[in-house]
């Protein structure tokens, strides 16, 4: 295309042309969403549908298996997440600075601040409860603070998604709370893992529009 | 045959610094790319792609930043206020274009 073709014509090769390499920058410059949210909708599925069944609610356990794999799965489960949506999440940034950078460092401080915090105040209160409470006091209060920091990151980020999961997870939780031990987990694993698959799936929707 | 339009920014009525502009107006308020990942994102090669840099830049359409990434000097670019102004003058004579032409095809 050159400078000296004929004007109808050109104008709407230069729109299209605009058009498809927007859309190659948008999907470069954001990861695939499925990466980001269903490696931790997996996690949260599994993971928490495993502690239900093993340690259901009135401590029953409806399958019998290692009293430890739950925790063990969910755990292995989050590090798989952790690196999956980390890596994607790095592969889009890659070669970007400025404002996002320093957004994206102070995000993942909120992060580190909330769940290092969090965990000396649990281990602070476990000895004194029993073990079922105990359970529900780390679960809840991390996917309390997963709930806040989406609502937060929304404000960062201005991203409605993220606000919904947001208020999406915080609900959940609370619900989770007054059933009590147990069902939380249920609630967590159901409407929380699910909830992170559906919102991948709608993100991803938007997103691969840019296709 | 409608003759070539004077109206269209020159300097961004080419297709590789059209690219570069849509690309760089992709990026975050506040943002800058460093040079190969826009060259990887175009599909070009480094001398190419610093050629029309160049031009851009001294349409004073984008700011250019060197600076150093430890020890490996980098290219950083962003579109300049300016730049983005001229962009959008340029979508909306595309816009207009295909308008004009749109009503005197009509019969």
């Amino acid at each position: 295309m050159g400078t000296d073709e004929a004007a109808p014509v050109s104008a709407a090769e230069s729109l299209r042309l605009i058009e498809t390499q927007r859309d190659a920058a948008v999907r470069s410059l954001s990861p695939d969403p499925r990466l980001i949210y269903w490696p931790w909708g997996l996690a949260w599925l599994v993971g928490f549908g495993l502690l239900f069944l093993r340690h259901g609610p009135h401590e029953q356990v409806r399958v019998n298996m290692p009293s430890g794999l739950p925790l063990a799965a969910l755990f292995a489960l989050m590090i798989i997440a952790f690196l999956v949506s980390g890596v994607a999440g790095a592969r889009a940034n890659r070669q970007i600075t400025g404002d996002s950078s320093v957004r994206g460092l102070r995000y993942g401080l909120s992060w580190l601040a909330a769940f290092a915090g969090n965990a000396v105040i649990c281990v602070h209160f476990s000895d004194l409860l029993p073990a079922s409470e105990v359970g529900l006091l780390w679960a809840a209060t991390s996917v309390g603070l997963v709930g806040v920091l989406y609502l937060a990151g929304s404000a960062a980020w201005q991203s409605r998604d993220l606000m919904a999961l947001g208020i999406w997870l915080s609900i959940s939780n609370i619900a989770g709370v007054l059933a009590g031990p147990g069902w939380h987990s249920l609630v967590i694993s159901v409407a929380g893992g699910g909830g992170l698959l559906v919102a991948g799936f709608v993100v991803w929707l938007h997103w691969r529009r840019h296709a | 045959m409608t003759a070539p339009v004077p109206d269209l920014d020159p300097v961004i009525h080419a297709q590789v610094r059209l690219r570069v502009v849509v690309v760089l107006s992709a990026l975050r308020e506040g943002d800058q790319m460093a040079f190969p990942r826009l060259q990887e994102l175009l599909g070009l090669t480094g001398g190419n792609l610093s050629v029309h840099l160049r031009k851009l830049e001294d349409a004073e359409y984008i700011v250019v930043t060197k600076t150093h990434h430890g020890r490996t000097p980098t290219t950083l670019l962003r579109l300049s206020r300016r730049g983005r102004l001229a962009f959008d003058e340029y979508t909306a004579a595309l816009h207009a274009l295909l308008d004009a032409a749109g009503s005197e095809e009509t019969p």
